[in-house]
Order: structure tokens, then C-alpha cells, then sequence
């Protein structure tokens, strides 16, 4: 991989450089948060006298000792090897944000009670109605794309206007329109369907345009180089062109697959019972909205995580060309 | 609040009986498929304490999931609930997803336009809920303040001063309150904000009694601000036209007040009777 810096800053005055200007960040934060009131001037006071922690010169103390932390950690992960160095920096962030969460006074019995629940039916249903809407995307994309491509005019047409009116107008509008729009002609739909119907359309609208660009993305001299060789234009597309252009396609929709997981959240507002819908229920009538709001957030962070490392592993086996 | 509760029912029982018999045209529909089923679909709130709310073993549970499963059990079919969701609810139209709502709903007579209200269940008393360390002594201190409430809800029309209930026997009632700003809610519960501190979002919640009573039962810092400034009939609702449905559920709700089913399930869930003590 080609890099923006040639540098590995590893060793002698850049790596401390490096390390200092980084820090730099971290001492403006605290200073910034008055972070002698919370919890790290709490940490700091054995070591310091409390009106020494107060005022304005207690805010630049308590962020000097930040300062010192955090270029000390830069420090020493500079030293690794970059993929460790990556993974180590990631662990320490996710500490952080996991114990922001930590010190919102958050009751934990209450987690533990209704965590199960909030996997075997919220996440489940999350997962399945995302899985299914995924795939219909995938479809209706395809059709779109073949559809805007394909020179003839009605079908350009049709595909254009399909993906100006489902990106064009919300999610939350096409949902309702679904669920109540459709029974006054007479077809009931039910709320999961009315979900999927939505969410699919949506996406697929999106991922057309991801698709179109990416495979117009690829010079016309390609697609000529195979009329030269004799070469029927579907062959083409799908041995020369596809293999080509899934390279630019697939990290824009992989970012539709994880947008699509967290927007499936919007189908609680027709009572489906998802990952969202059981947070806000268990959450509002126990007066604990805040510990199922969090709850709720790291499950979907943990289901994202697992589609960005799919991603991770597909991009890599279509830019198997581009490695050195 | 001198006007019985009984009187309000007796009077309401006459204006219905009026009312159904002239809608019968296209009367049986809903009630043939409850039968032919033998299910009734009832939609209701997930987030209502104590009237319907998720339990410790993630079922729903409360006053008026009782009352549902009651009703059922008298027309002899079994008993499903969905929770659409309160706004979709009340916006009728239902295309038969599900037969009636037992949702603590108040028959307005914006609702009586795309609803039937076939039978009142119980009264409900609202109140204003404060911060603990508010200075506010009676409801009128509250002027020019903010107050937070349920969105689509006869407590945001109450203090808009735009609380038609059209109810015979209705309690009567003032309007003490001419807050400063009103703030809706639909996901974010009101008394999380409430409990923030006096002010610093809202500085007053209006709500049922009962829900107020049970955030102060598990111990958010707030109370209740005088006596309740208005009680508000509760009733069944069903989806406009189905006369034949409207009959039976009424007079099912009328032998469970006779036979004192429902002041005991009130007692249970609400601690007092509101279904016939004034």
C-alpha cells in the first residue's frame, strides 16, 4: 500500500516530534472540558492539594499531566510494528469510550436483566430484517444499474426516476407511505414487510448510483479493447468490466450495508419489535432510557464491526491486481 | 369534580345507544373475523407503567392488558396484542391489522372523527409533576415556564387549551396552566428530562397520576404539584363502523363494572379504584 507519509516515524527527534504534536491535541481537549472537575482531577487528588486543582492553573495542570500521559502512550506505540501499532490504538480508544460510558452512573443489574432479551428478539430481528432488505438492495441495484445503463430510453427512464424519488424523499416518509398508504387500495401489509419493502427500495436507489459510477468509472477503451477481440458486450461486462469495477464498488456499499443496519431502526416507529423499539420500551418505562440507548448502541457497533471486517476481506480479493 | 363517575357512565351508555343505532349499516364485519378467528387483535402502548408496560419476563403486563385479556376471555376467542405505535393508533384506519385498542385513550372529539369509543373503562387524574427542589406551590405557578408532555396526547391539548372531550357527564374542568413553551415527546421519556433539575430542561411534566406515581417509585427526584387539574374518561376504541362489535364490547365493559371485575384489576394496577369511585 502506498502511504502519505514515506516516513514510519520510528525512531530519534520525528517519532518525539510526532508524539508531542499529538499530545498537543489531548492537553487542548482537557483543557478545553475543564477536566479538573471530572474524573481525571479526581485521580490527580492524592497528589495534589484540591485548591491547587481549582481555577484556571488547575485546569492547566490537570491537562500538562494529560499531556504527559498521552504523548508517553504516542510514545511508546510509535516504537511498534504499524498493524500493532493500528490494533493497540484501537483497543485504547474503545477503553476510553467504553469508560465514558462506565462514568455515566449507568445500573448495570438492569443491563444484565434485559440484555438477553434485547439479543434473542431486538438483535435477531434487527439482523434478519437487514439481511433480507440487504440482499433485495443488492437486486433491485443490480436492476437499476443494468436498467440506466443499457441505451434504451424507456428503461433509462424507469431507472432514473426510481433512484431521483427513493433517494429524494425519506426513509421515514416511504416507510409510512408503505404501511398506511398502501391498505386505503386495499393491500395490508404488515409491519415487517412494509419494513423490508422500504428499507430495500431505499438502498437499492442509493446503491444503483454506486454501482452505474463504478462501472462508468472504467475507461471506454476497456469496454473497446473487447469489441476488438470479438468479445459479445454481456461477456465483457461480466469478465472484463465487473471484475474491474467491483473494486471501486464495493467500499461505498459496504458503508450502504452498515447504514442499513443502524437505519433498520427506523421500523420501530410501526412497532416492529427490533433492537431499537425493545431499547426505547424497556428503556422509557423503566425510566432507564439512557442504559438501553447505550446497550443498544454497542450491539449495533458490534454487528457493524463484523460487516466491516467482511468488507475488509472482499476489497482485499478484488485488488489483488494492485498489490506489490 | 361533584358529578359521579356512575352518572358520566350512565349518560354516556344512553348517547351511545343512540349512536349506534344509527350506524348499522355495515354493521358485523370486525366481529364475524374475531369470532371466525378466535382471535382479538388488540393494539396497545409497550411503555405505559402501570397500564401497559414489558415485565420482568419481557411480556407485556399492566391494567390494560388485563382489561384485554378480559374482554377476550368474555367474547370467548383468545387474546394477541401488536403496539403499533400511539400516533398510528389514533389516526384510525386500522384495515383490520388489529380489532380495538385498549390504550388508556381518551375519546377527544377529534379521535371520534375516524374512531368509535364503544365503552369508558376508567378515569384517569392528571397532574402536574415538578423537580423536588422546584419552588412552584400550585399549578398556576407554573405560567410562562416550560412543560414537558406525551406528543398527540389530551395532556399537549390541555395545555394548549384545546381539551374538547365529548363526553356526556364529562368532570368539569378549568385551565390553570398558560405555560411559557410546550415541549412534545415521543421516545425520550419527560421525566428523564424533569429529573435533570428544576429547569434545566423542562420545569414541569404533565401526566397521569398513576405514571407519575411510579417514577416517584423508583425514585426519581421529582413530585407531584397539587391535586390532579383534570380527569380524563378512558375508553375502548375500535375502528369507525362495526356497530354489532361496538355492542358487544360495551356491553361486556358494563358487566365487568357490574360484577366489579374492573374496580379490582384498578385497584391492582393503579393502587385505588378509578373505574367508579369519584
Amino acid at each position: 500500500m502506498v502511504t502519505l507519509f514515506k516516513s514510519r516515524f520510528q525512531h530519534g527527534p520525528e517519532r518525539l516530534k510526532l508524539a508531542a504534536g499529538l499530545a498537543l491535541s489531548v492537553f487542548a481537549a482537557t483543557f478545553l472540558l475543564s477536566a479538573n472537575q471530572g474524573a481525571l482531577g479526581d485521580l490527580l487528588l492524592p497528589a495534589m492539594r484540591p485548591e491547587t486543582l481549582a481555577g484556571t492553573w488547575g485546569r492547566f495542570s490537570v491537562a500538562l499531566v494529560a499531556f504527559l500521559i498521552g504523548g508517553g502512550v504516542v510514545y511508546a506505540l510509535l516504537g511498534l510494528r504499524r498493524r500493532l501499532q493500528a490494533y493497540l490504538t484501537w483497543a485504547v480508544l474503545a477503553a476510553i469510550a467504553l469508560g465514558l460510558f462506565y462514568s455515566f452512573d449507568l445500573s448495570f443489574g438492569f443491563i444484565g436483566k434485559k440484555l438477553p432479551y434485547l439479543l434473542s428478539q431486538g438483535a435477531v430481528t434487527t439482523l434478519y430484517v437487514s439481511a433480507i432488505s440487504i440482499t433485495l438492495a443488492f437486486v433491485f441495484a443490480l436492476a437499476g444499474a443494468t436498467a440506466k445503463l443499457s441505451g434504451i430510453g424507456i428503461l433509462e427512464g424507469i431507472g432514473s426516476f426510481y433512484t431521483s424519488y427513493f433517494r429524494g424523499t425519506p426513509l421515514l416518509v416511504q416507510l409510512f407511505l408503505i404501511y398506511l398508504g398502501l391498505p386505503q387500495i386495499g393491500f395490508v401489509v404488515d409491519p415487517v414487510p412494509a419494513a423490508i419493502a422500504a428499507l430495500s427500495l431505499v438502498y437499492g436507489a442509493y446503491m444503483t448510483e454506486i454501482f452505474r459510477s463504478g462501472i462508468q468509472s472504467l475507461p471506454a477503451g476497456q469496454w473497446e479493447a473487447a469489441d476488438a477481440l470479438g468479445l459479445h458486450r454481456m461477456v465483457t461486462f461480466r469478465k472484463v468490466i465487473l471484475p474491474q469495477a467491483m473494486r471501486v464498488i464495493i467500499p461505498p456499499t459496504g458503508n450502504q450495508f452498515i447504514a442499513m443496519l443502524k437505519d433498520s431502526s427506523l421500523v420501530s416507529v410501526v412497532g416492529v419489535w427490533d433492537l431499537m423499539f425493545l431499547a426505547r420500551t424497556v428503556g422509557r418505562s423503566d425510566f432507564k432510557i439512557l442504559e438501553m440507548l447505550i446497550t443498544a448502541s454497542i450491539v449495533y457497533w458490534l454487528m457493524s464491526i463484523v460487516l466491516e471486517l467482511v468488507q475488509k476481506r472482499i476489497e482485499l480479493h478484488f485488488s489483488k491486481s494492485l498489490i506489490r | 369534580m361533584t358529578i359521579s363517575r356512575r352518572t358520566a357512565i350512565k349518560g354516556l351508555a344512553a348517547a351511545l345507544s343512540v349512536s349506534f343505532s344509527g350506524l348499522a349499516a355495515q354493521a358485523g364485519e370486525t366481529l364475524d373475523r374475531i369470532l371466525s378467528d378466535g382471535v382479538l387483535t388488540v393494539g396497545t402502548n409497550s411503555d405505559y407503567r402501570p397500564n401497559s408496560f414489558m415485565n420482568d419476563n419481557n411480556e407485556l403486563d399492566g391494567f390494560d392488558i388485563a382489561v384485554s385479556k378480559e374482554v377476550a376471555a368474555r367474547l370467548g376467542v383468545d387474546v394477541k396484542f401488536v403496539t403499533p405505535g400511539w400516533e398510528v393508533m389514533t389516526a384510525g384506519r386500522w384495515a383490520g391489522r388489529w380489532d380495538m385498542v385498549v390504550g388508556s385513550m381518551t375519546p377527544t372529539k377529534a379521535r371520534a372523527e375516524v374512531l368509535d369509543f364503544p365503552a369508558i373503562y376508567y378515569f384517569s387524574p392528571a397532574a402536574f409533576a415538578v423537580h423536588k427542589t422546584s419552588s412552584a406551590e400550585k399549578p398556576g405557578d407554573l405560567d410562562g415556564k416550560i412543560v414537558g408532555v406525551v406528543s398527540a396526547s389530551t395532556y399537549n391539548r390541555y395545555l394548549e387549551h384545546d381539551l374538547k372531550l365529548d363526553v356526556v357527564g364529562m368532570p368539569a374542568f378549568t385551565y390553570d396552566v398558560t405555560p411559557g413553551e410546550i415541549r412534545a415527546y415521543s421516545d425520550v421519556n419527560e421525566f428523564d428530562d424533569l429529573a435533570l433539575g428544576d429547569g434545566a430542561r423542562l420545569h414541569a411534566v404533565l401526566q397521569s397520576v398513576p405514571v407519575i406515581g411510579e417514577a416517584v417509585a423508583v425514585g426519581l427526584p421529582i413530585k407531584q404539584l397539587g391535586e390532579p387539574v383534570f380527569f380524563e374518561p378512558l375508553a375502548l376504541a375500535t375502528d369507525k363502523g362495526d356497530a354489532e362489535l361496538n355492542a358487544r364490547l360495551h356491553n361486556i365493559i358494563e358487566e365487568m363494572k357490574s360484577d366489579g371485575t374492573l374496580a379490582k384489576l384498578s385497584v391492582k394496577w393503579h393502587g385505588t379504584d378509578l373505574v367508579s369511585t369519584n
